[in-house]
């Protein structure tokens, strides 16, 4: 067979006009993945193609491809060029260039037009509805994003995207102004469908999720997160409709029962991320099931979840190990008890992440059982779980030594013991000591020689960026100015409600700014250091010199006494005040919220 | 650490280059062929029928510099496919040649099957791209433009929202 090459560039133009559409088996919310894999795909069944290259050619084709070398490419390499342009302006540069390069990038700029404002939103539902248009753009559409206009949205701003039927990924975050009306309207005949996000979208009902449970078989990622209208009803159809998902996110959908959580385990055999975070009525019977059956499950979070009892955990069958379970987020389940810690950590030996915070009743035991995860655990969170002694910890050091993360907020029985200790992990990036009052400078100088120490040998990477300090009434400015100078990579440093800080108007100008809700008297103590805040902080005190730096000022021993008293009487009122319910702070109470918590979900 | 074995390349000039077996093996194209056939790919010269002995001595320049670079995990596969135009130095200055040359290397790295070789060149053309008007594009490549005004200016302004941001 004798074909042209350019029979060729054409014929695989059009296979690849097609290509850029995603795999059932793509992760939901892995960004960008489906193009390179398409990318991938292409340039291996173009080896066939351009090994044709040198066939036929007429006189006109080769003198053309001696002027414009590039038009050797084939269209599958073309693509892959584009694929590198990061900026949708460059890849419209590229559609306006030929008839070939223009064929070749409009998948790609269309994949995910561009809605961050409103003018580039109007555009682009503009081209979407001409009807004469140069492409069918409406086709090409495979992602939309209109979370950045979220308020903006109306019903009515979405009806035009109800002509894009093959989109992949829709993301509503925040769109509050959206009801039923509207998300149906993009729901229906979405076959194609493979992640929604409609987080805060309080005006949906059962409504838009039975319409997704009817039409979007392929779902894989549905986040409803804040959609508290949302009840088993529609839950439990999406459940039995949708097998394939494999993420979902039911945070604070206070109508869920039971009922949807186990139908999700009885029908979604690979489901990989489970969120209940507030599903406060969700109880022991349906944790067990979704465990048990989720063989795959790799992350669960039943934070605020307070019906769940040890049951949930002593229920599971004996011998089975869940293996693939790396993330279990069990925040303010506050009924557990050592023996459910014992049973877990026996059955998921491979947890990377545990988080206990606010499990009051833990001991020592729980800890000493946590220790068996040796190199597997790289994050734990015990905030509050105040019977913790140094004890354990100093033995949960010694055996896991890949921790990189560790919260100890409120164990007030923890002293410099424990945290010398901590010192030791070689790969610690992030440490909460927060209301750890006992510790003093000598903690903080022993993180200070380890992280120096650490600096010394080549090929490691990952050292202190960040430390939470507030309420460590102890510590003065020796410590950590060391701190300071030892760790090169600190970008956040909280010392709130520690006197020898926020009491320096000199070193809280470098400060960041305390949240507006708070009050005056939260201000006062507020001491966070973030970011650039951090770097000048340290410049000033290297710039200042010690005698200077440490100078307590004669006033401050009065003041000392009366603010203590202080600062313990509001302290509960500060911790509320933040507008966050005191149990869903995780760090630092006035940090304002540094987000930790949601950090571990970036590691792979 | 044993002998290193040497295997014969043909370009489709007919010029036979010496090539140690692990430079050869980043052509997945190759390797391949090395598994199926074995030993008998060291004592006959292996044809490469589509790249001549200036391209392919280049690729092989480019294949022995790389030649301890750890092979590339699914996973960093994806990573180093993001969107990013960054070149390491070596490779810039080894990318430094007529576009001749260059094309006919990205296709060298296509037929042989050398991922990291395209993906140089490929972000070697687009960091040729960015930052053009369209015009400047077509002057770069020496293009014909072959849309009418009117075609021009339609899509100009149904793509109106693909601004810098």
């Amino acid at each position: 067979m004798v074909r042209t090459s350019r029979d060729v560039l054409e014929l695989s133009t059009s296979t690849s006009a097609s290509s850029s559409s995603s795999s059932p088996e793509r992760a939901p919310y892995d960004d960008d993945t489906d193009f390179f894999t398409a990318g991938r795909n292409d340039s291996e069944s173009s080896i066939g193609v351009s090994s044709l290259r040198e066939v036929t050619m007429s006189p006109s084709q080769s003198r053309e491809r001696r002027v414009s070398p590039i038009s050797r490419l084939p269209p599958e390499i073309l693509i892959g060029v584009f694929t590198k342009l990061s900026s949708s302006a460059d890849l419209k540069n590229c559609m306006l260039v030929s008839k070939t390069w223009s064929r070749n990038s409009v998948d790609l700029l269309w994949h995910r037009p561009l809605c961050n404002t409103w003018a580039n939103l109007q555009s682009v539902t503009k081209s979407i509805q001409t009807p004469d248009g140069y492409y069918s753009y409406n086709a090409l559409v495979k992602r939309l994003n209109l979370s950045n206009l979220n308020e903006q949205i109306s019903d009515g701003t979405v009806k035009p995207f109800q002509m894009c039927k093959r989109i992949e990924r829709l993301t509503l975050t925040g769109c509050i102004r959206l009801t039923d009306g509207g998300v149906c309207s993009l729901i229906y005949g979405s076959k194609s469908l493979l992640a929604l996000d409609i987080t805060g979208l309080d005006a949906v009902t059962d409504h838009t999720l039975k319409a997704v449970s009817e039409n979007c078989g392929r779902l894989q990622g549905l986040n409803i997160t804040d959609c508290s209208k949302v009840t088993d009803d529609s839950l439990v159809a999406v459940a039995e409709n949708c097998h394939f998902l494999k993420r979902l996110k039911l945070n604070n959908c206070s109508l869920v029962t039971d009922d949807s959580i186990m139908a999700v385990a009885q029908h979604c055999p690979y489901m990989l991320e489970i969120d209940l975070h507030n599903c406060r009525q969700v109880t022991n019977v349906s944790i067990t099931s979704l465990i048990a059956r989720g063989r795959q499950l790799r992350e669960l979070r039943v934070g605020h979840c307070g019906l769940l009892t040890d049951s949930a955990f002593l229920d599971l069958p004996k011998n089975l190990a869940f293996d693939s379970l790396r993330i279990l987020d069990l925040t303010a389940c506050h009924q557990l008890h050592d023996e459910a810690v014992e049973k877990i950590i026996e059955s998921s030996p491979r947890l990377r992440n545990l988080v206990l915070a606010k499990c009051k009743e833990i001991t020592d035991r729980s800890v000493l059982a946590i220790t068996k995860l040796g190199k597997n655990l790289h994050y734990i969170h015990l905030g509050h779980c105040a019977q913790i002694t140094d004890g354990a910890v100093v033995q949960l050091v010694k055996m896991c030594n890949r921790i990189r993360y560790i919260d100890l907020a409120c164990c007030q029985r923890l002293t410099d013991a424990s945290v010398k200790q901590l010192a030791t992990l070689p790969k610690l990036r992030r440490i909460g000591l927060v209301k750890c009052q006992s510790i003093t400078d000598r903690s903080i100088l022993a993180l200070a020689k380890a992280n120096a120490e650490q600096r010394q040998k080549p090929m490691v990477a990952s050292l202190l960026e960040r430390v939470h300090l507030s309420y460590c009434v102890n510590l003065t400015l020796q410590g950590i100015h060391a701190l300071l100078n030892q760790c090169p990579k600190l970008t956040h440093l909280s010392l709130t409600g520690v006197q020898a800080f926020y009491l320096r108007e000199d070193l809280i100008n470098y400060c960041r700014g305390a949240p507006p809700e708070f009050t005056e008297h939260q201000r006062h103590v507020f001491c966070v250091f973030s970011g650039d805040g951090v770097n000048k902080l340290r410049t000033y005190l290297n710039e200042i010199g010690p005698d200077i730096a440490y100078d307590t000022e004669g006033t401050m021993y009065d003041d000392r006494e009366g603010d203590d008293m202080d600062t313990d009487q509001h302290l509960p009122g500060l911790m509320h005040a933040t507008g966050i319910n005191d149990d869903d702070d995780d760090m630092d109470e006035a940090d304002g919220g540094d987000g930790s918590q949601y950090e571990l979900e970036g590691e792979g | 650490m044993s002998e290193p074995q040497i295997l014969k390349l043909m370009s489709n000039d007919n010029v036979e280059i010496p090539v140690d077996k692990d430079v050869a093996c980043r052509s997945i194209l190759i390797k391949n062929m090395m598994d199926d056939i074995g030993e008998q790919a060291l004592t006959e010269a292996i044809p490469i029928p589509n790249v001549n002995e200036a391209v392919l001595n280049k690729v092989i320049e480019w294949c022995v510099h790389h030649k301890n670079d750890p092979t590339q995990t699914n996973d960093d596969d994806a990573d180093s496919r993001k969107k990013t135009t960054d070149i390491d130095e070596w490779d810039q200055k080894f990318m430094q040649v007529d576009q001749e040359m260059l094309f006919e290397i990205i296709l060298a790295a296509n037929y042989l099957d050398i991922k990291a070789l395209l993906d140089v060149g490929c972000k070697t053309v687009a960091n040729m791209i960015k930052g053009k008007s369209p015009e400047e594009i077509r002057k770069t490549f020496n293009i014909q433009n072959d849309f009418t005004p009117e075609e021009e200016d339609q899509i100009r302004r149904e793509n109106e929202w693909a601004e810098d941001r």
